[in-house]
């Protein structure tokens, strides 16, 4: 029987958090959300109606269902904004879950790792469940787990470009140091990369574009959870070590 | 060489290809099951705004939207000069109005990359945005203002376009209720339920959010459906010198003294009515918006249904196995700004000419049946 994910004492069925932009309107989203099974959903705060979620534009039509939400901060440019929107998400009643998410530079959107590491120390101490999204660095990802974070987020590479894990040696090393959670965030384009996401470990894998901007985003979907639910037997299976030369499958002196 | 061409829906998409189909020198029949324009484009704000309302990355439909948009000044030109008809066409620009300081790496991310295609886009706060629009929220602390886009009187657009094509000689067949296309010996019929049967060289497809319903005869799957989006306008209020989008909707000030704001989404098959939540949701975000709002409540409220499809695009393009088919539907949000786009590349691919944007993404075939 395999373990669930627990994030904050909260069990998850599911390993897979989904983001909610850039689907192509709300019946695929919705179809997507569905297929996917993931109970966590994720959102810009600065993008939503905190007054009355239940009337955003994007929460709306997912109503009706229980999501553990996954309110970010992205947007911010440092550890103040990020922990200014973080209280204005909580205050709302929304979640007290918070994926700090810090960027300066427009057009990697890569995380501010100093930003991130002041804005969850504040955060955690305050009693947010404090997901950071951080760059694939195992001694940054350290310092948030002592810092508070319930998990911590690395990225496999930025975020819409669908590269993949571009560093598999450090996402296995974080997994390998860290006790809380890992989930991979951030630049996974296919199956075959969250495959490779819980291979090396990871807890679970967070994705948006790769299911939202795919052709058909339900059977992306589908894909996906299966992709997770591979990568992760996997993973607990124990692949075999890899060798230079073939050895027979068939052994030619069988124990008769 | 004249062709004989069948162009079945009567919408923005239809008309704007039988116009300029029949005006390069074509003999046009357009097939509409209700009336022309009775849908989803009779009920669009007439919104020409990609720079705002596109949030992704430069692709293949960001530039099918900006040629459109750069096609519209000349072509709702021809559209009045043939029909004899006037119709409101604002170059007004437009402000996507934001709330909280961190949305402004999107903003800034989205001038980035659009500045790469030309669009003139610049944030704008404090006096600056105060003067351009004065009637705007104190809580708005900034907004992307873009110059160059416009909008449109949708429902008069349409009419004139209808017109234009009645007196340039298309023949314009409505009423006919539920068409379908029937095979035989390898020749294509539109058949109207009370027997009369269409001919045609080529027969364009426009039917909107009714598409799905030709993988009966072609072998592909097309998934198109209906979203519906709800809308709402006020009388009596002080124009708003832009179109003013937030990340929850528009506003939109007409020349008849109007009002217009939307949209509300929701997925309720093909029915048209609005929804009280739909409504109250958009009034009580507007009042934010737009404090004079404060006491008013709209007088009018209508419903259209946008053909959305699996992957955002539209489907634009021949059937390769039936080349005499030319699709030209799907276009969700977006008809009315790509009328002229898409009645251009049906009219190139009826001839075979090359066409001005790249429209492989959306290719009719490309979907595939699980």
């Amino acid at each position: 029987m395999q373990k669930n994910l627990v994030i904050a004492g909260h069990e998850l069925k599911s390993r897979l958090f989904l983001g909610t932009g850039r689907y192509p309107n709300p019946y695929i989203q919705n179809k997507a959300i569905e297929a996917s099974e993931t109970e966590v959903l994720t959102f810009a705060i600065r993008r939503v109606n905190l007054q009355d979620p239940h009337e955003d534009s994007i929460l709306q039509h997912v109503g009706g269902r229980y999501f553990q939400f996954l309110p970010n901060t992205s947007g911010a440019k440092n550890a103040e904004e990020a922990i200014r929107i973080a209280r204005l998400a909580k205050a709302s009643g929304i979640s007290d879950w918070i994926k700090v998410e810090i960027s300066k530079n427009e057009k990697t959107l890569l995380p501010d790792p100093i930003e991130t590491l002041k804005a969850t120390e504040v955060l955690a101490k305050e009693g947010f469940v404090v997901l950071p999204y951080i760059s694939d660095d195992p001694v940054i990802c350290k310092k948030l787990e002592e810092a508070g974070a319930a998990a911590v987020m690395p990225g496999g590479s930025p975020i819409g470009t669908g590269l993949g894990i571009l560093n598999p040696y450090n996402i296995s090393l974080i997994v390998e140091e860290l006790n809380v959670p890992v989930i991979v965030d951030a630049g996974l384009g296919s199956a075959a990369d969250v495959t490779q996401a819980m291979e090396l470990g990871a807890d679970g894998v967070l994705l948006n574009t790769a299911i939202a901007k795919a052709k058909d985003p339900i059977a992306m979907a589908h894909s996906i959870k299966h992709a997770i639910q591979a990568g992760r037997l996997s993973y607990l299976a124990g692949r075999i070590p890899k060798k230079k030369y073939a050895t027979a499958s068939s052994p030619i002196s069988s124990g008769i | 060489m004249t062709k004989q061409v069948l162009i079945i829906g009567g919408g923005v998409i239809g008309l704007s290809a039988a116009f300029e189909c029949q005006r390069r020198g074509n003999q046009v029949t357009l097939l509409e099951s209700t009336k022309c324009g009775g849908q989803a484009s009779g009920a669009a704000a007439g919104m020409l705004a990609p720079y705002c309302e596109i949030e992704e990355d430069p692709d293949e439909f960001f530039l099918l939207c900006q040629k459109s948009l750069k096609l519209f000044p000349e072509w709702q030109k021809e559209v009045k000069k043939y029909a004899s008809m006037d119709f409101e066409y604002n170059n007004s620009g437009s402000l996507y109005g934001i709330f909280h300081e961190a949305d402004i790496l999107g903003l800034e991310t989205k001038m980035s990359w659009q500045k790469e295609f030309g669009v003139g886009a610049r944030i704008i706060e404090g006096k600056e945005l105060e003067k351009k629009e004065p009637g705007l929220s104190k809580d708005i602390i900034a907004a992307l203002w873009c110059p160059e886009e416009s909008h449109i009187y949708a429902p008069d657009y349409v009419k004139a376009l209808e017109t234009a094509c009645r007196r340039l000689g298309v023949s314009i067949h409505d009423q006919l209720g539920m068409l379908k296309i029937n095979e035989h010996n390898g020749q294509l019929t539109v058949l109207a339920p009370d027997g009369t049967a269409f001919e045609g060289d080529t027969i364009v497809i426009a039917t909107g959010a009714w598409s799905q319903m030709w993988e009966e005869i072609f072998p592909y799957s097309f998934p198109v459906f209906p979203i519906r989006g709800q809308i709402c306008a006020y009388n009596e209020i002080e124009p708003t010198n832009h179109i003013i989008f937030t990340s929850q909707g528009y506003l939109v000030s007409k020349g008849n003294g109007t009002l217009v704001c939307g949209a509300s989404e929701d997925i309720a098959g093909f029915d048209t009515s609005v929804t009280e939540k739909g409504i109250e949701r958009l009034e009580k975000w507007n009042r934010k918006v737009l404090p004079a709002l404060h006491n008013k409540r709209p007088f009018h409220k209508w419903a259209g249904l946008r053909p959305a499809t699996q992957d955002g695009f539209p489907l634009i393009g021949k059937l390769s196995e039936y080349p005499e088919v030319i699709f030209a539907t799907g276009h969700y949000r977006n008809g009315i700004l790509l009328s002229p786009i898409t009645g251009k590349i049906v009219a190139n691919e009826l001839e075979g000419n090359n066409n001005p944007v790249p429209i492989e993404r959306f290719n009719p075939e490309r979907f595939i049946t699980l």
